[in-house]
């Protein structure tokens, strides 16, 4: 690992002396300042060359529409869209080993690399609530989510079909492993829905990742369902004493990819050699709460620069979390869209 | 006359060295206990990581060929957007991959048959090689093509045949330990189950309970050793997940375990009839389609059809499985017709040759039945309970239990499956219950019903299986004398002299037996005579009362004279299979 990442960096350093710019398609906001500190600078003091972020939508519209004229040489992905333009041919095909080391390889988790696509880091979609609420018993397993006898309140659950469907077959005693194939099936579906209905009337739904948080911090409901970034922004930020329960967490991979008409390739795959070493990795960590993708990174992770808070609980797939996890199936998620929002749209109409 | 005694003592020399080969097996003088013991375990190394890589292997390729071919639901549903994709799919691939199927048994299979445990136990009981390896390849190869293409058949079968073809690979050293042949097998068939099951306690209690069907240390060990290895392989190397993870606090009622006990007896009768169709309906097809070739092609086009309106019958079930664990996944009216539709398309699976065992359909079948009693006993009875889970699990094994007569490991993979003491103790109720009535009622597995048709019946324990196997045609005495009506009384006297026996068998022109003569009583019927196909054992039974040297055996047919077989060389032949029974079953190394 060190010999190639040694070997990344020659190229780097050998490149001519005019710093050559990369230009990185991602996220914005709090998420491409963490990057700013964590990956791109240290990489432009490594090896001279400045990195210039670009925010995109994460769609693969915006790949082929932008990343040609904007000349894009890294790109920032969620794995099921990734895997989506790699089938079209827009993403560059990748070594993995050769940019990390085939030592490296073992490391990541949970996702390995794929063909075009290499695993940055998680985030989760998970269950949070208001301790205000529950002064006594609190909440600790997704079954509790839908137990609104022994946990009354409100529940911010997203307007769609998106994890809470999974969370449904979790709390009827599924194991993770079985929980998309039986979402497979009509009759899964079925005791999904009949799940949801349990709790139909103390739903308030979201449409903006933001607003689950918001929602649990102004009292409007107890209980909520979002990503897990978001409550802990929201802590942090304000006297709100939000809780994250981590069984049932659905884990979701972000990853690195180089589009296929990228301009400078060997410098972007020098920039992927960098950014996938752990101690790159943990250094994002440590800035916000996503997990690194690499094992051997959760060894480095510390407090938060800022707020001197110790960062590695605060990580979706920190290995100290008990509980279940599902690991969100991309191409599943991908192909069955259509036939998710439509039954959950139907579901929905059957109100009274 | 003299050509003819020549002939005969050649036939009888070929017979008698045939059975010498078959009831010792080929073996090399013992080697030294260290070489042994060497030998065995490195046997059982051996062999535990062939059947274990062979087991994930046929697991994963079924899995693979299930998504590709939109049998898994999983696969299925991402098609949804063609609805005509999915019906022509669930229409054509049984069809066609019965069709593969019947094709493949019929033009590169020399048995022309799938294989299974049933093999497995002739080969091991009786010494004898596994059906050629070619066979074996080949049936495993359809039960991948039959597994893959939604056959509703199992994989634990196929998988017990690839293990046991891992272990029968090492019959052929000439290794020096005795009785390493069954030995080499059972690991095999252990590993292969320790891997499937993610349960290294049920593979070796199974390949004891069902294939070797003795507890001796010599063998023991190394199937232990094998079982184990199979665990890691599946388990540390490739970090397969418990199959059947329930979470399961505890039974909340004492008058449960009566319920366990009732549901038990019901299963029973359900498994006995599902036996009775499994074995009806192979003869029954075979008349119905005379071209061999075509009948898996036929029960594939039924599973398609019934898949069209029940798409839960299609292949291994695993999320059915589930389902069955859930309340009020199923309706009761669902259940029944899913039950139904499932016995059925098994026994017409299996009947019509498609590659593949019964074990996986029946635990299905079992939960089902399980799930459907639950429904009565806690809705229309009324009764509180402690969960649907238990009494699905409970009837699962109960049925697998009734169907490979394997009460012992039944018990231990709900355990390993689970993981769950709680559900292990009450599903032990079940299974023995079941077990009971099922082998009173129809026999003790499938298995041995099957051999049974085939004239191995084990059902009077192993040494009356191995006496029963042997004819007596095999002990022929070279030394018989021999007349024709024509002879006369002095040559007779003489040759019977010159040979030190008492008794002559006397033959008309033909080569039928008229009569035995002695000196000085004269000629009179026969008292006691064998067949071609008498059974050591059956000719031991026959033996009580009767006075004489030997006893003339002919032919059922015609009733021609073929030899005689003399009473000391049966008690001897009879003396050494149990004296070899009895060294297999206690031998330590």
């Amino acid at each position: 690992m060190l010999r190639s990442s040694l070997a990344g960096l020659c190229i780097a350093l050998c490149a001519p002396a005019s710093a050559q710019d990369l230009t990185v398609a991602t996220w914005g906001g709090a998420y491409e300042a963490a990057q700013r500190q964590a990956v791109f600078a240290p990489f432009s003091e490594a090896t001279g060359h400045t990195v210039e972020a670009v925010e995109y939508d994460g769609t693969v519209v915006a790949l082929r529409d932008r990343a040609e004229a904007e000349g894009w040489d890294v790109i920032d992905m969620l794995a099921d869209q990734a895997r989506v333009a790699c089938a079209e041919g827009l993403l560059l095909r990748l070594d993995a080993e050769a940019l990390t080391g085939s030592a490296a390889l073992a490391d990541f988790t949970p996702h390995a690399p794929t063909r075009c696509a290499i695993p940055q880091n998680v985030y989760a979609r998970v269950m949070a609530y208001d301790e205000r609420a529950f002064p006594g018993i609190k909440p600790t397993r997704i079954e509790d989510f839908f137990d609104t006898a022994r946990f009354p309140g409100k529940r911010a659950v997203q307007h769609g079909p998106d994890g809470i469907l999974e969370w449904a077959l979790l709390a009827e005693g599924v194991p993770p492993e079985q929980v998309y194939g039986l979402l497979s099936t009509d009759r899964g579906l079925r005791l999904a829905f009949r799940k949801l209905e349990t709790i139909r009337d103390d739903i308030l739904w979201w449409d903006d990742p933001a607003q689950p948080a918001q929602m649990l911090a102004e009292g409007r409901a107890v209980m909520a369902a979002g990503f897990n970034g978001r409550f802990f922004d929201v802590a942090k930020r304000g006297a709100v004493p939000v809780d994250i329960v981590w069984d049932g967490r659905i884990i979701g991979t972000e990853v690195w990819a180089i589009p296929a008409d990228a301009g400078s390739v060997l410098l972007a795959r020098s920039f992927l050699t960098h950014a996938l070493q752990p101690a790159t990795m943990a250094r994002f960590s440590e800035r916000i709460p996503y997990g690194p993708a690499r094992a051997s990174a959760f060894e480095r992770i510390g407090l938060n620069p800022e707020t001197g808070v110790p960062m590695r609980v605060h990580l979706p797939n920190a290995p100290q979390h008990g509980g279940r996890a599902l690991v969100r199936d991309a191409a599943w998620y991908a192909n069955t869209r259509d036939l998710r929002q439509r039954r959950f749209r139907s579901w929905l109409d059957r109100a009274e | 006359m003299q050509g003819i005694i020549l002939r005969l003592r050649l036939v009888r020399r070929a017979l008698n060295a045939e059975y010498v080969r078959m009831s010792v097996g080929h073996h090399s003088p013992p080697a030294r206990p260290v070489i042994r013991m060497v030998i065995l375990t490195a046997t059982a190394l051996c062999v535990g990581a062939a059947a274990s890589f062979a087991a994930i292997a046929f697991v994963e390729l079924v899995s693979m060929l299930n998504s590709a071919l939109l049998v898994a639901p999983r696969a299925r549903v991402q098609w949804e957007a063609l609805p005509w994709l999915i019906t022509l799919a669930t229409l054509l691939v049984p069809t066609l991959g019965g069709l593969c199927v019947g094709l493949l048994h019929r033009h590169l299979s020399p048995e022309r048959r799938p294989l299974g445990p049933p093999d497995v136990i002739r080969a091991v009981q009786f010494h004898r090689p596994l059906p050629d390896t070619r066979s074996g390849l080949v049936s495993s190869l359809t039960a991948v093509v039959s597994l893959g293409t939604g056959a509703s058949v199992g994989q634990y079968g196929p998988m017990v045949y690839l293990g046991a073809l891992c272990g029968g690979a090492v019959r052929n050293l000439r290794a020096g330990v005795p009785n390493l042949d069954g030995i080499a097998i059972s690991c095999g068939v252990a590993a292969a189950i320790a891997t499937a099951f993610n349960a290294p306690i049920a593979g070796l209690v199974f390949a004891h309970e069902v294939v070797l069907r003795h507890y001796a240390t010599q063998a023991f060990a190394p199937v232990t050793v094998a079982s184990v290895t199979g665990y890691v392989i599946a388990n540390v190397v490739f970090e397969r997940p418990a199959l059947f993870l329930v979470d399961f606090a505890g039974v909340a009622h004492g008058y449960e375990f009566a319920l366990f006990a009732l549901l038990g007896l019901l299963v029973s009768l359900a498994a006995i009839g599902f036996m009775r169709l499994v074995l009806a309906c192979g003869p029954w097809i075979a008349r119905l389609i005379s071209h061999p070739a075509l009948r898996p092609g036929a029960a594939g086009l039924a599973v398609g059809l019934t898949a069209l309106a029940l798409p839960d019958v299609l292949g291994i079930g695993t999320e059915t499985l589930r389902f069955a664990t859930i309340e009020g996944a199923f309706g009761q009216g669902e259940l029944v017709v899913l039950i139904l539709a499932k016995i059925l398309l098994t026994a017409l699976c299996v009947g019509a040759g498609f590659s593949g065992g019964v074990f996986s359909p029946a635990l299905l079948i079992g939960s089902l039945i399980g799930a459907l009693f639950w429904v009565l006993v806690s809705g229309a009875g009324g009764i509180p309970t402690s969960g649907v889970a238990v009494y699905a699990i409970g009837a699962m094994m109960a049925f697998a239990s009734a169907v490979i007569g394997a009460p012992l490991t039944c018990i231990l993979i709900v355990f390993e499956l689970t993981r769950n003491y709680d559900i292990t103790i009450a599903a032990m109720v079940a299974v023995v219950f079941s077990n009971l009535v099922s082998h009173r009622l129809f026999g003790r597995s499938l298995f041995d019903i099957q051999l049974a048709r085939r004239g191995m019946d084990f059902s009077r324990g192993r040494d009356r299986a191995h006496l029963a196997a042997l004819p007596v045609r095999d002990l022929l005495s070279a030394e018989a004398v021999t007349m024709t009506p024509e002879n006369t009384p002095e040559e007779i006297a003489r040759h019977l002299t010159e040979r030190g026996w008492r008794q002559a068998f006397v033959l008309d022109a033909g080569g039928k037996l008229v009569g035995v003569y002695s000196p000085g009583e004269g000629q009179h019927p026969a008292t006691l005579t064998f067949e071609d196909d008498t059974s050591l054992a059956d000719a031991m039974e026959r033996m009580r009362g009767f006075v004489g040297d030997a006893v003339p055996v002919v032919a059922r047919k015609d009733g021609r004279y073929l030899g005689a077989v003399s009473e000391a060389d049966m008690v001897s032949a009879w003396l050494d299979h149990v004296a070899r029974i009895r060294e297999e079953e206690n031998a330590a190394l």
